[in-house]
Order: structure tokens, then sequence, then C-alpha cells
């Protein structure tokens, strides 16, 4: 493995790293409020909550890419390979993100909720100031679980010509025809990612933990 | 891509079909027999096994299934692993699986309450029995729920194959889209297919999970 | 003179550095009900579970009907003896759970029969005869075909007793059989147990039913700190020598059917 193998790498990993903090951030933000609207009083805002969490954690990730990539300029909209990359793994992250944060709401004892309410709080300062902070809490360890899911799941996107780390390591398998040690170099990258978000997660873990 | 066309393709339509549930069920079947050996090996094979096959897992499942993928089937012919791709492809499906269902089941086993085990060492029942005839059933039942999502899972993921051209559902659509000029209805139509591959597979689960409801203490 | 039903000689278990169990001596007589009682984390359970080898003691003899138990004594320190041997000695008990134990993927019969079918290798007709005589003792013979999550605390503890009654042992151990059960609930088991006495089995009953001990236990033991701080029969260790710990700990059973220590002729109101 020479030193322009592995930079190369590397730089296909800085890109799978980037796309997927730039996802998960953007599926957390729009799963909460996908969260919000299953969580609706409205029949039709549930309804397509719902429809949209089951299409898309129904249908495989490369096939909502392939329907972004080649749909999306059919309605006018010509996005680069990677907007519709980040804009696919957002769509589908989002989906199991407020699905988790849903099930995080649910779950809430109903036992505090019927405190803050014996001691006055309105129905939004209940939301905000008990329900919310602990359906966070309780999610937290989903949300890194999913990222770590997404930043395996970008790989995908070596198939609308993004130059991530996987699409990185087919090209140079190619060229120097030695799979198995370019292959193999790339898990490591990737093993190595899924390392740092977990230990992310862990100290962000512990900043929201405190006062548990 | 017009009706005419979705016709005339019927028969490779269902060609891939077939070929999706020749990779999905023998590899999910596979992957759940591998994972129940590796998650037994875990449970009574003493630490230093159980160290190696965590951390082997820890790889699987650290890693992209694409990449994995990519790495029999290009790598294995290096090492005299000359697979064709639905092989290949098979194989991949099982091990990766095998990862997930290989957590699943220690963590069905670790729940099965204890006491439920000293029962049975109480009536006289050896190890062996008490494996087959208490933790296995209470295990196969604590962990139907993630055992099914694991299957839409493994579902999703035969569509990958079709990157190593096995001719799966994936492969068969994108090549008539291409054909005609038509990526985005190929593209859609697969949408369609595997949403409702999906959506059944979910929801005889969820009747299955309903059926089995009163096995289940509170 | 027969061998008594259960002798412990010196018995200790350690977890870890911690003496949970420290050099017990007890017997029991074929026919007789013993009472273990004492505070919580006293070693009662572990004393029980030692009875049963569901935990190897670490020091002494435990001998059931005159066989040793899982140990026996070597000419240099005790060998562990074979599984085989550990299987039959162990048939001679059965064990009933505070938290019942059922296996929730088998019927109330199907509870009752399958170590009769796997273990005792009846055929099945002969296993569900059998098990349905046990669990019309118990009271439950309508209720064969539920599963345990369609029974109720006290039919599920029935059940247990049955299961454990089927493979015909010579001793019930009981660990706070009523002790994860509603208080109307209690009655239907303790009636179970009552009879059982009353047809002479041997049993070992860890309870705070301090009332039904009273009444119904010929042997009472008071365990402290994994010692026997006190035994005898029950009007002995109940009325007469006021131990200061016995008398502080039934102190808190007084609210709890412990009043018959004062107007000894009630029932235990169970
Ligand atoms: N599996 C175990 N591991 C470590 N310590 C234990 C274990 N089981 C019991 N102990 C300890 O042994 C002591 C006796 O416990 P136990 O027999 O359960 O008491 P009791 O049933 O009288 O409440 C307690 O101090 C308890 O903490
Ligand atoms: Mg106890």
């Amino acid at each position: 493995m020479t030193w322009a193998v592995l930079s190369l790498l590397l730089a296909g990993a800085g890109v799978t790293a980037a796309i997927s903090v730039v996802s998960v951030i953007g599926g957390l933000l729009l799963g909460i409020a996908i969260c919000g609207a299953s969580l609706a009083r409205s029949r039709a805002l549930r309804g397509c909550a719902a429809v949209y969490v089951s299409f898309f954690r129904g249908v495989p990730l490369l096939v909502q890419l392939l329907l972004l990539y080649h749909a999306l300029p059919r309605l006018g909209l010509d996005l680069p390979g990677i907007a519709a990359a980040v804009l696919g793994l957002t769509l589908c992250t989002a989906a199991y993100q407020a699905e988790t944060l849903r099930g995080g709401f649910v779950n809430v004892p109903a036992g505090l909720i019927e405190a803050g309410r014996i001691v006055g709080m309105t129905a939004r300062q209940i939301m905000l100031r008990v329900r919310a902070p602990i359906a966070l809490r309780l999610t937290l360890p989903a949300v890194v679980n999913e990222a770590i899911l997404i930043l395996k799941a970008s790989s995908l996107v070596s198939v609308v010509g993004v130059a991530d780390l996987t699409r990185t390591a087919q090209n140079i398998a190619s060229s120097n025809y030695r799979p198995i040690e370019t292959f193999a170099a790339a898990g490591a990258l990737y093993l190595l990612l899924n390392i740092v978000v977990g230990g992310a997660g862990a100290g962000l873990g512990r900043m929201v933990g405190r006062g548990r | 891509m017009n009706l005419e066309l979705i016709r005339a393709s019927i028969p490779e339509i269902i060609d891939g079909l077939g070929f999706t549930l020749l990779m999905w069920l023998p590899g999910s079947a596979l992957a759940l027999a591998l994972g129940l050996l590796v998650a037994i090996l875990r449970h009574y094979g003493g630490p230093a096994l159980d160290r190696g096959l965590q951390a082997l897992l820890g790889v699987l499942r650290g890693t992209p299934f694409l990449v994995q993928i990519f790495l029999l089937y290009y790598g294995g012919p290096f090492i005299g692993w000359d697979f064709d791709a639905p092989t290949a492809g098979l194989l991949g499906l099982s091990v990766y699986g095998a990862a997930y269902f290989a957590e699943i089941i220690r963590g069905g086993l670790a729940a099965v309450p204890r006491g439920h085990v000293e029962a049975a060492a109480c009536v006289g029942m050896t190890r062996a029995q008490t494996l087959r005839r208490v933790l296995l059933p209470e295990m196969a039942l604590l962990i139907l729920p993630s055992t099914i999502n694991m299957l839409i899972v493994l579902m999703k993921e035969t569509a990958v194959l079709s990157i190593i051209t096995v001719p799966e559902l994936t492969a068969v659509i994108t090549g008539i889209g291409s054909l005609h000029f038509a990526y985005a209805e190929a593209a859609f139509m697969l949408a369609v297919c595997y949403w409702g591959l999906t959506e059944a597979t979910g929801l005889l689960g969820r009747g299955l999970e309903r059926r089995l409801q009163r096995f289940r203490l509170a | 003179m027969t061998a008594p039903a259960i002798r412990l000689s010196g018995v200790c278990k350690n977890y870890g550095t911690h003496r949970a169990i420290d050099g017990v001596d007890l017997v029991v007589q074929p026919g007789e009900v013993a009472c273990l009682i004492g505070p919580s984390g006293s070693g009662k359970s572990t004393l029980l579970r030692c009875m049963a080898f569901l935990e190897e003691h670490d020091d002494g003899l435990i001998e059931i009907a005159g066989d040793p138990l899982g140990f026996a004594p070597g000419e240099n320190g005790r060998i562990r003896l074979p599984d085989r041997e550990i299987a039959r000695v162990r048939r001679s008990i059965g064990m009933v759970f505070q938290q019942f134990n059922l296996w929730p993927h088998r019927t109330a019969l199907g509870n009752v029969s399958e170590a009769l079918r796997f273990v005792l290798r009846l055929l099945r007709p002969a296993a569900e005869r059998r098990a349905m005589a046990y669990l019309d003792r118990v009271g439950l013979a309508d209720r064969a075909g539920h599963y345990p999550s369609q029974l109720s605390g006290g039919q599920q503890q029935r059940v247990a007793i049955a299961r454990a009654l089927a493979l015909e042992p010579r001793i019930m151990l009981f660990d706070e059989p009523t002790s994860s059960l509603d208080p109307e609930l209690t009655g239907e088991v303790l009636g179970v147990m009552r009879g059982l006495a009353a047809d002479g089995m041997t049993m070992v009953i860890v309870t705070h039913e301090i009332g039904f001990a009273a009444h119904v236990a010929q042997h009472v033991v008071f365990l402290e700190q994994g010692r026997i701080a006190l035994e005898g029969s029950a009007s002995a260790v109940f009325r007469r020598p006021w131990n200061p710990r016995l008398a502080r700990f039934l102190e808190t059973y007084l609210d709890r059917g412990a009043s018959m220590l004062i107007a000894p002729e009630q029932s235990d109101g169970a």
C-alpha cells in the first residue's frame, strides 16, 4: 500500500465522513419535524408521517438514490451527484430518526407528565420542559447508532458517482489489481470512522446525561 | 416506461424477483443458522473464543455490506475463492446477516430469565435439554420482532447485489430502464416493488407476533 | 433408624469474599415441615438453593436421605460427584420459586408434563395423565390448556407446585412462594401447601408468612447473617426464648399475621 493510494483513500474517507455528518444532522432536524407530525392531532398529518416513514424504511437506499438521481432532473431539478447523495441519505435517515424519537416520546413515563400537570404546567410547557428533554435523552443512543448505520449506508452513494471511500477503493482496486488489500484498507477506515462516531456519541451522552 | 413496455418485460421481471427471493430466503436462513451457531459458541465456548468472535462480529458489523461484497467477489479469486456473482452474493449476505443475528440471539439468550433455566435444572433436565426445550424456544419468542426487522434489512440489502451483477430485481429493472432510456420510471417501479415486499413481510411478521402473544409473560 | 430427609453439616457458601452461609448445621426429619425465617439478606434463599444444588456449597456436607448431594467427603478433602449421581440425588427434591418461573411457551399442562416426558421419558399420554392428576390436586384441572400469561399469579404458583410435585419428590423446597402475590391470592397457595403438609410431605419453606409458619411448621429456623441464630419447635421459637433479635425481627411482622403470637389460638388468616 503506497502513500499515494493511502492518501487517496483518506480523501475518500473525508468525503464519506462529510456526507454522513451532514446527512445525520439534516436527518435529525427533518426527523424531529416528521416525529412532530406523527404525534399531531390532525389525522392527515399523522397519515403523511406514517407513509413517509414506511416508504423510506421499506425501500432499499440504493433504489431511493437511483430514484432521486434520475427522477429529480425530470422535475427540472438537476442536482449534482453529491447533492443527490446527501439528500437521499438525509431523507432516509430522517424516517428512522423520526421513529426512534417517536418511541422516545411515547415511552416518557405517564407519571412524569401527570406530575407536570399537577404543578399546573400547560400542555406546551409539558411538551417543551418535560417530554422533549426526556425523549431526547432516551433516544440519544439510538441516534448515535443511526449515525454509524448511515456511515456504512453512505457507501451506496458510489452508484450516483460520488467519490466516497468505497468508490475510491473501487477505482484503486480496478487499476492496481489488488482488491484484497485495497478493500481491506477501506474497511479498516470505516471501522476507524465508526470508533470516532462512537466516541463522539459517548461524549455527547455524558454531556446530556448529567442531571439524570 | 409505458404500460406496454412493462407488460413485455413481465417475464424478465418475474425472473428478477425470483432471483431476489433466491438470495433473500436461503441467505436469511443461512444467516440465522450461522448466527445461532456463533451465539451458542459465545454462550458456552469460554472467554477466549468469545472475545475472538466478538472482534470478528465487530468488523462485520462495522463495515459496509458493499465493501464486504467487493472484497469477497473481487478479492476472492486471488485466494482461490472464484465464486460466480450469485454464489458470492448468497455467501456475503449470509455472513453479513449472521453477524447481526448472532448479536440478536445472544441478547435473546441473555434475556431469558435465569429462574426459567433453574426450574429446568430442578426438574432434572440436562444442559442440552434445557437449551433445546427452554432456552431456545424462549429466546426465539423474545427475538421475533428484531428477527423480522432483520429479515426486512436483508431483503433491502439484496438490492446491493445488483452492483456485482447478480441478476436480481434491481439489476433486471434498471437494465430494462437503461435499454429504453427510462431510468426514472425503472427506479419508480423498483421502489414500488420493494415497498410492497417489505410491507408484506412486516405485515406477516406482525401477524405472527400477535398470534404468539399468549406465549409471552406480561 | 432411617436417615434424616436432609442433613446439613458445616455448610458454607461464599460469594467472592462475602460469606453468605457460614457453617450451618441442620437436620430435617422425614414428614417434617421446616420454616426458614430471618431478615432480608440473611441467606435464606442461598441456603435453600444449596439444598437444591442450584448453588454449589463451598464447604461442608449436604445429605439427602443419607446420600451426599454434589460433594462427598474424600480422603483429602471432598470430591465432586459425577453429574449423573447429582441428578439422581436431586430427583428426590422439588423446588418452588418466588417468581414461579413457569416456561411461558408451554401451557399449564405442558409445564407439568415437560419433565415427565423428557426427563422421566414417559410417553405423552401417560405424562399428560399424570400431569392432569397433579393439576387437579392444586385445583387447576380446568386451566390445563392456559398459558402462563393467561393465569393469575396464584394460579401460576399452583401450576409451579404441580410441576414440582409431578416428579414425585420426597422433599419440597419453597422460596418465598407467596411473596410476589397479591395478598388475596396468597391464601390459595398456602392452602395447597397446608394440604401437602397434612399428607406428610417433607418441606422446607422460606416464608414471611409468620402466621402460616407458626401453624404449619414443626420446626422453625431463624437465620441471621448466614448462621442459625435460633431453632426449635414453632412454639419454642415464637414464644418462649424471647431472643431479642428474633423479637425485633418478629415485631416487623405484627401487622402481617404474626398477631397470633399475642393470641395464639387465632387462625393464620390465610
Ligand atoms: N448471586 C449472588 N452473588 C453475590 N452475592 C449474593 C448472590 N446471591 C446472594 N448474595 C448475597 O448473599 C447474601 C444472602 O442472600 P440471600 O440468600 O438471597 O438472602 P435472603 O434470601 O435471606 O434475603 C446477601 O448478602 C446477598 O447480597
Ligand atoms: Mg430470598
